[in-house]
């Protein structure tokens, strides 16, 4: 169970289904912190990273797959018909509530299973990111040294555990690794 | 387990299939009835002795008789490893593919992620295939030309030290492969296919390091002995 309230952006631009979502969450999911939105814009124009989760449209997801895509596991999407495939993150605004509250409560489940590391501190540290995200930009490791005014070897430590946590060694698969994660973009990739 | 050529073919082949591809790299076919691996060696004109020590080699990763397996002549390790890539680009390649393919049409919400993945074969499949063509127009035919001018194309034991086998990036990223969708794959997924998918990645790195152990400690110590010997 989390300590600190799940911070939810709810993006739908329909009032009745937008107030019946934040009631369900505030009354039966209870620490939460809810904003609601008419526009993935209105969102966009604060901090938009700062939440855990987004509720949406598959058609609001599609249309902005640049930001959701990297947060994918964090995003819950709202269908007309119902969906029982187990795992995804799909609930259908025609289903009975229970049926709702029972698909929100394994959605939220298994996003807090993923928020626990396999191994504790097996977590990439902010500077491994920033090498990370250098590495997979074709810098070789005296470029990291210097871009981030840091000692050679200590680059070499950085990369070292990198690899060790994430069990990937190559720099296509710390690519894939650092797209997934939304560490970079495919732009910065091709600069 | 270690095999020797009194052992009966079919009674291995059963407790390891994964020896299936290596045998059929010597042109041996399943349908070896009851004899040993010496009798079907004899039958299909291979040398036994090589054929005991691939297969214990494969078998075995601790396993590695060199002072044994340098008394090969070259062009049997050579014709071994360009067997070996022959059946990478015609079996292997095509298996992680297919089944990498249907694991991505049977996972409509992974079909980013996937692609990606399917990005990194690419790029282990341009690796593997420039090294091959490396070895069958340069290296390879370089090596049976040194063997023909040496005396035999073997140096003998203890005239040459372990070569060592340095990192490989295309087995590495069959390894990076495997650890992303063991360790980072989420969301709704054919758990079947996916099985199919590691299982024939990790098939292929298996085979590949062995590939590399007797290219690297066996074949270029060989390579460099008899370059050594023909300086003289």
């Amino acid at each position: 169970m989390k300590e600190q309230p799940r911070r939810i952006a709810v993006l739908v631009a329909d009032t009745l289904q937008s107030v019946g979502l934040q009631t369900l969450l505030s009354d039966y999911f209870a620490p939460v912190e809810i904003e609601s939105f008419a526009s993935y814009g209105e969102m966009a124009a604060g901090t938009p990273e700062s939440f855990d989760y987004y509720v949406m449209p598959a058609e609001t997801y599609a249309l902005h797959a640049d930001f959701f895509l990297p947060r994918r596991q964090r995003v819950i999407l709202l269908a007309q018909q119902c969906d029982d495939r187990p795992g995804a993150n799909v609930i259908s605004v025609s289903c009975p509530q229970e049926e709702i509250l029972g698909r929100l409560t394994q959605i939220f489940a298994q996003a807090d299973r993923a928020d626990m590391p396999a191994t504790p501190g097996r977590e990439l540290s902010a500077r491994e990111v920033e090498v990370l995200r250098l590495i997979v930009r074709g810098r070789i490791n005296k470029e990291i040294a210097d871009e981030l005014s840091i000692g050679f070897q200590t680059v070499l430590t950085h990369r070292k555990n990198i690899t060790a946590k994430l069990g990937i060694k190559t720099v296509s698969g710390l690519t894939f690794f650092a797209l997934m994660n939304g560490y970079v973009s495919a732009d910065e990739i091709r600069q | 387990m270690q095999l020797y050529k009194s052992m009966q073919l079919g009674g291995v082949i059963h407790e390891y299939p994964m020896l299936i591809p290596i045998v059929g790299r010597f042109g041996i076919r399943l349908g070896v009835g009851e004899k040993s691996i010496g009798e079907i060696a004899a039958e299909y004109g291979v040398d036994a002795d090589f054929l005991v020590m691939v297969l214990n080699t494969y078998l075995n990763e601790s396993y590695f008789p060199e002072q044994k397996l340098r008394l090969f002549h070259v062009s049997q390790i050579v014709d071994y490893l360009t067997k070996t890539n022959a059946y990478y680009l015609k079996f292997q390649l095509p298996n992680i593919e297919k089944h990498l393919k249907a694991f991505i049409a049977s996972s409509p919400k992974n079909t980013r992620s996937l692609d990606m993945l399917a990005g990194l074969l690419d790029s282990f499949t341009a690796e593997l295939k420039a090294r091959i063509a490396r070895d069958t127009e340069v290296d390879f035919p370089g090596f049976l030309a040194l063997g023909r001018q040496c005396a035999g194309g073997t140096v003998g034991a203890g005239a040459m030290g372990a070569g060592a086998v340095p990192e490989d990036n295309a087995e590495l990223l069959l390894a990076d492969m495997q650890n992303i969708l063991i360790r980072f794959l989420a969301g709704d997924y054919n758990e079947n296919l996916c099985y199919a998918v590691i299982f024939a990645l990790n098939s292929m790195e298996r085979d590949v390091r062995q590939h590399n152990r007797i290219r690297h400690r066996i074949l270029y110590p060989i390579v460099e002995a008899m370059r050594q010997n023909a300086g003289r």
